[in-house]
């Protein structure tokens, strides 16, 4: 590992380019069905059979002029989302030494073919996403840190497709938070799925359970609303809807299960947390919790096995708490909830206070631990 | 309101008495229909729960286990257990006095506020004005009930207003609100809703969310088939913590702050985290969108300052970040008589969670702020909001 800056951005998205499925998956075994662009009221969505993934062609307004509008056309996306070369260059911009990478096109948090009814579709779609970002972004700069999406059923697919991608180079497993939403599948809560989480604690990886992986977990904003502000809206309720996620993964007990498993909720934010964590806490105490068999409080499951991730909020209020040790930094370039170009900027703003041991860890020890770097 | 003791609890519930319904709804037009005490056909012996709209009894008969006495939790299973400490606002007076409070917030206990599940608008409104009226008589038995209004969905937004006003005029001092509208019903940022928030502006009593506020919000992660009761209740409540976070964004980007710049809001038992969280978030996408050029002319922060609140009760940590989430925006809640209220011994806790706050921000969150928000005019007599005066 080399750093000239001293950060590791720990949530970034890559941008799927137009060819990326049509390239990859048999035309004549899936014809029209494979994920690829489509002109639809005068703009591009992005369509894999009959399910819309995404409803531009790509989600990079932090490289717009006005960055309340997503791109209509592919022509309107900045290089920078989809090109490693540029994206390298914008890193250096940014003073961001390595970049762990996210999806858009597959979704924020893996999510999107989840949602498509054939599993083998599923699968052909999140085996090209994967093999695509190990030679394209992977194989450009060792700066770029790949995570691999899976399928979400059945969990032995899911854990073929975990030690396919990890022994090609994926660092950390992407999944979203809360499959029961997205298909007919059983509650995420369940020992069916303790062969993925028990394959992330093998193969040490981090278990990513990126933010949004559900519209279930956020308040949807009244439909009268003008698009920026509905934008607006959801990058607010989303960050924080990881508190659903978290409580579900302290108190059901996965982590109890699966002791040496590390959880990153990416795009989760910060000032929630201690405050959850300790309201967890006294729950626990309150119902009694201690004599039904945990043989760990929830704050201590979450410094033992957790890790948020911050962008905008200040660290020192909340670090004595929940640990300079389990905070993780990024920029989730290119969104529009981005610090991009005021990266350093805010660094500046939220770090004030923080001692540069523990401002180091938050900025790139925690995560070059987490991924091995 | 005489302040004796220097505490006001901003979340407690009011029980009902088994007849407060059947009393004040017509036999004659509304029948097996109003809520009334029934028995439950329960394996294990004789178990009452509350029958509506004509529909078998279910839920408990009272939600009191702070007033049961031990094993704690119990609840009552049947009507002749319930303590009347619990229902009749006189005799709950002594528990007020006992627990060193004066004064309460009262939100709802079985058979609850909300009546539109049954689709009839006529009954809702014939329910809530009886559930308004039951609590403009505690307030008539004293001043030191603060009673919230149930609101008529079903209805047109009018006559919302208008049951809105009628309740202040009988004393109620804020209003009970779902945080999602009611199935069928436009969203809550929709103008369909605007003439409750101008009421409830121009008579200056907050409107209120109560914890989950009937959000369906993440149902499936908030429950799973593997949980004991224990453990369920856990994972539900403590969630709540999102609940300002999830309606809060809602009021300030839809534009409902700049339109009514006046109305408080407030977040009864779902922590205080939550607003914290939302003061960095908002302010984050309101800078970095430049939301100004979007008509948003109100920095987030400020609308959040000027008109949000929450409650605390248990969170010693939390309030060490007082100063960030606003001295002002606090206040200390009971949730008397159910299972989290730390009631005969409030006052105990209260000291474990104000460890080191100065005496001048001890006396707005614990009484001062709520006088603010309820716009009472008090006789503050002593002040023992002071951990000197009230150890004892």
């Amino acid at each position: 590992m080399q750093l000239r800056y001293g950060l590791i951005s720990v949530d970034d998205h890559v941008q799927e380019p137009p060819d990326l499925w049509t390239s990859r998956l048999s035309k004549s075994r899936w014809g029209e069905r494979i994920p690829h662009l489509e002109h639809i009221d005068g703009g591009q969505r992005w369509i894999a059979d009959g399910v819309t993934l995404l409803d531009s062609p790509a989600r990079a307004a932090a490289l717009m002029e006005d960055r309340n509008h997503e791109p209509k056309n592919w022509e309107e996306v900045s290089p920078a989302a989809y090109r490693p070369g540029d994206r390298l260059k914008a890193m250096d911009a940014a003073g961001v030494d390595y970049s762990v990478l996210y999806p858009t096109v597959a979704g924020a948090a893996g999510q999107n073919f989840a949602r498509l009814k054939d599993p083998e579709l599923e699968l052909a779609c999140v085996q090209a996403y994967n093999d695509w970002l190990i030679e394209e972004w992977a194989g450009a700069s060792e700066r770029f840190i790949p995570q691999c999406i899976v399928p979400i059923w059945p969990p032995e697919g899911a854990v073929a497709e975990i030690e396919r991608a990890v022994a090609k180079g994926h660092r950390g497993v992407i999944f979203p938070a809360v499959p029961m939403d997205l298909r007919d599948v059983p509650h995420v809560a369940g020992p069916e799925y303790d062969p993925i989480w028990a394959a992330c604690a093998r193969l040490s990886v981090p278990l990513c359970l990126h933010a949004g992986a559900s519209p279930k977990l956020q308040y949807q904003p009244y439909s009268g609303l003008a698009p920026a502000l509905a934008q607006a809206l959801d990058a607010v309720t989303k960050p924080v809807s990881s508190v659903f996620v978290l409580g579900l993964y302290l108190f059901s007990r996965v982590l109890l299960r699966h002791p040496k498993l590390r959880v990153v909720l990416a795009e989760s934010a910060l000032s929630w947390g201690m405050l959850y964590l300790e309201w967890a806490d006294h729950q626990f105490d309150h119902d009694g919790l201690a004599r039904e068999g945990y043989e760990l409080t929830p704050s201590e499951m979450f410094r033992r096995q957790c890790y948020l991730n911050a962008w905008f909020d200040e660290i020192a209020p909340f670090e004595p708490y929940l640990g300079a040790d389990h905070i993780l930094w990024s920029t989730n370039f290119p969104l529009a909830t981005s610090t991009w170009p005021q990266t350093q900027a805010t660094i500046e703003r939220c770090f004030h206070d923080v001692s540069p041991e523990k401002r180091d860890m938050v900025l790139w020890k925690n995560a070059a631990s987490l991924y091995a770097l | 309101m005489e302040i004796k003791y220097g505490l006001i609890s901003a979340d407690s519930h009011a029980a009902f008495h088994r007849d407060d319904f059947t009393s004040r709804m017509s036999a004659e037009k509304w029948g097996e229909r109003i809520p009334h005490v029934a028995e439950k056909r329960e394996d294990g012996g004789r178990a009452d729960g509350w029958s509506i709209y004509g529909l078998p009894p279910r839920g408990d008969v009272c939600n009191c286990p702070a007033v049961m006495g031990d094993p704690f939790p119990t609840w009552p299973k049947v009507w002749e257990e319930v303590p009347a400490l619990a229902y009749d606002p006189k005799e709950r007076l002594k528990a007020l006095d006992g627990d060193r409070v004066d004064a309460e917030v009262l939100f709802p206990n079985p058979p609850g506020g909300s009546y539109y599940e049954y689709g009839d608008a006529e009954f809702e409104l014939a329910c809530v004005q009886a559930y308004n009226d039951v609590l403009a008589d505690w307030r008539r038995a004293s001043d030191r009930y603060l009673p919230l209004a149930a609101l008529p969905y079903l209805s047109d937004p009018k006559i919302v207003a208008k049951e809105v006003e009628r309740s202040v005029t009988n004393g109620h001092r804020g209003v009970n609100v779902a945080g999602k509208a009611p199935k069928g019903l436009p969203h809550i940022a929709a103008p369909h809703w605007y003439p409750l928030w101008d009421i409830c502006q121009e008579l200056n009593v907050p409107i209120h969310f109560h914890g989950s506020a009937n959000l369906d919000t993440a149902a499936s992660a908030k429950k799973w088939d593997g949980y004991s009761v224990r453990q369920a209740h856990s994972a539900a409540t403590s969630t709540s913590a999102v609940t300002p976070a999830q309606i809060i964004p809602h009021f300030i980007f839809s534009g409902l702050t700049e339109r009514f710049p006046r109305l408080k809001v407030v977040f009864a038992e779902a922590g205080i985290g939550g607003l914290n969280y939302v003061l960095a978030a908002c302010d984050h996408e309101w800078e970095t969108r430049r939301l100004w050029t979007e008509g948003l002319a109100t920095r987030p922060s400020e609308a959040v300052r000027r008109q949000m609140y929450v409650n605390f009760w248990f969170e010693a940590e939390g309030i060490k970040l007082r100063e960030a989430i606003g001295v002002d925006n606090l206040m200390w809640e009971s949730d008397f008589p159910h299972v989290a209220s730390y009631y005969p011994r409030s006052w105990h806790e209260i000291e474990r969670v104000l460890q080191g706050v100065s005496a001048a921000d001890r006396r707005k969150l614990l009484f001062q702020n709520a006088l603010k928000v309820y716009d009472i005019e008090a006789t503050v007599r002593r002040v023992e909001a002071s951990s000197s005066s009230a150890a004892v």
